[in-house]
């Protein structure tokens, strides 16, 4: 039998459209507690919905892998490019930094001394077939370098311009076997010839057999007559070891040289002698050194315990073990 | 009595309302979706009286309301689900040929929900509401009624049982 409705029903149904009416009309004035029940009510879902959206992410993230599975492929192409494309980016982002260093310190150093300096980049090694050691740098007689001109880095010496080109140049460096330059010693003004030996070490020849010479003893370029081929005060390299032989006709020291030839980037050529020699003012600072913890372990084959500490202790003679074992660090 | 009743259907209805808001809503299905409540409420007055329906719409519409994703103002989805109810109510009641026919109840359920999302729509526009463009919304209803007829026979025994239970009739189903 087919419903009919009765008065009650269509009354019913009249009040609940009234009242549905009368809250749109209410909702679209503006009337706050209705604002207010829709702000409770979505207060109190937050911490449900959170754990829903905790719970149901699996599945979501199936679902949408499932939807989206050309769209999903075509992304990660996408972000693996992007990925490459920014792992470049950090490598070119840290080799302009290690320049920027390098920069820093040879700037640094030439603002001590007052060199008058052009910058320029480490374009190519030179070949070591030819049993030289030279690199070249990008920039030449555009940039105002000419030949004999000093080449120096953050740490000192680096060579000197043995061909200079319109934009760019050909660098002798100290470690060359053919390079020789006038030195002296920092502090006690002692003087000789260091030659290089075409690794990161030269050879120091004094030309007064009654001086000594220390390991430790620091080397700066003499400088040459209006500064060319080499500008006075520029830092070397270090005194490692002293050859004493007895009957030797001049006494030889072996140098390290503060440049590291082998990680050039940026470099500087000196274009203009200084006003005033720098004396002893460019020899670096001499490293402190780092304390390092020592940890010392004691073994005995009776308690087989060990203890630490952070400083070197001797083993207490009260308590002699014949295995007894110290390593430090 | 029928009064009794009804409100001990509140709780149900809270239920699957924050099913719908806190799990439903999440999963972002394709094709739009699917309104849990909504299906829910519509199957629900199909197996009730047109007064009860009416009744099960006005509280499923406050919740719908309520909701964080309804864009209406409050009572918009309370007067659609009036009518729906009353409406899916009424063809159902009296005739057990529809009623005690699982198919008749998910092609009802689920004409129900389009019919009540197309006048939630004009109800939104007469409203002064953006509806955006009529491709979109055409995709919108027709993937609301393939959810729907996906969803409505899963729940369907579900919700009979429930019925049944909470007006003490038998179930048909």
């Amino acid at each position: 039998m087919r419903y009919g409705g009765d008065n009650r029903g269509r009354l019913l149904i009249i009040v609940l459209i009234v009242t549905s009416l009368f809250l749109i009309t209410l909702d679209l004035r503006g009337v706050g507690v209705i604002d207010g029940v829709r702000t409770g009510t979505q207060t109190a879902l937050t911490p449900v919905q959170k754990l829903g959206s905790w719970a149901v992410k699996p599945f979501r993230n199936f679902i949408s892998d499932v939807t989206h599975l050309g769209r999903t492929q075509n992304q990660i192409n996408k972000l693996k490019a992007e990925n490459e494309k920014l792992r470049s980016r950090l490598q070119n982002r840290k080799i302009a930094d290690a320049q920027l260093t390098q920069l820093k310190s040879v700037l640094d150093l030439a603002g001590t001394a007052e060199y008058k300096v052009v910058s320029a980049r480490v374009i190519s090694q030179g070949s070591s077939t030819s049993f030289t050691q030279t690199v070249s740098i990008d920039a030449g007689t555009s940039s105002g370098i000419t030949q004999n001109m000093t080449v120096i880095s953050g740490f000192g010496l680096v060579g000197v311009v043995k061909a200079a080109y319109a934009n760019s140049a050909l660098v002798q460096l100290a470690s060359d076997p053919a390079f020789r330059i006038g030195v002296r010693i920092a502090g006690t003004q002692q003087i000789g010839i260091l030659s290089g030996q075409g690794t990161r070490k030269g050879v120091l020849q004094l030309l007064d057999n009654t001086t000594q010479v220390k390991v430790g003893d620091v080397l700066l370029a003499r400088g040459s007559q209006n500064g060319r081929p080499f500008v006075p005060g520029a830092p070397i390299g270090e005194v490692t070891s002293v050859d004493n032989s007895p009957g030797a006709v001049s006494q030889t020291a072996e140098v390290k040289f503060f440049a590291n030839f082998s990680t050039l980037g940026v470099v500087a050529v000196v274009v203009s002698n200084p006003k005033s020699d720098p004396r002893d003012a460019l020899v670096p600072p001499k490293p402190r050194p780092t304390p390092l913890p020592t940890v010392t372990v004691y073994a005995s084959p009776d308690t087989a315990t060990a203890s630490q500490s952070p400083s070197p202790t001797k083993p207490s003679p009260t308590k002699p073990s014949p295995s007894k074992s110290s390593a430090t660090r | 009595m029928a009064l009794r009743r009804y409100l001990l259907s509140i709780p149900i209805f809270a239920f699957i309302f924050i099913v719908q808001e806190s799990v439903v809503t999440q999963l972002r299905v394709p094709f739009g979706g699917f309104s849990l409540l909504l299906i829910f409420t519509l199957i629900w007055a199909a197996m009730s009286t047109p007064e009860i329906g009416a009744l099960t719409g006005f509280g499923a519409g406050i919740l719908m309301d309520l909701s964080q994703s309804s864009p209406g103002p409050m009572g918009h989805w309370t007067l659609v689900l009036i009518l729906a109810g009353y409406t899916v109510a009424f063809l159902g009641y009296g005739d057990d040929n529809i009623r005690a026919n699982p198919i008749n109840i998910v092609f009802i359920t689920t004409i129900g929900v389009v019919a009540s999302q197309f006048v939630f729509l004009l109800l939104g526009l007469l409203l002064g509401q953006e509806i955006g463009s009529t491709s979109h919304i055409l995709f919108l209803l027709a993937g609301s009624a393939f959810w729907t007829a996906i969803i409505s026979p899963l729940l369907l025994k579900v919700i009979s049982f429930t019925h049944s239970n909470v007006f003490g009739t038998r179930s048909l189903l």
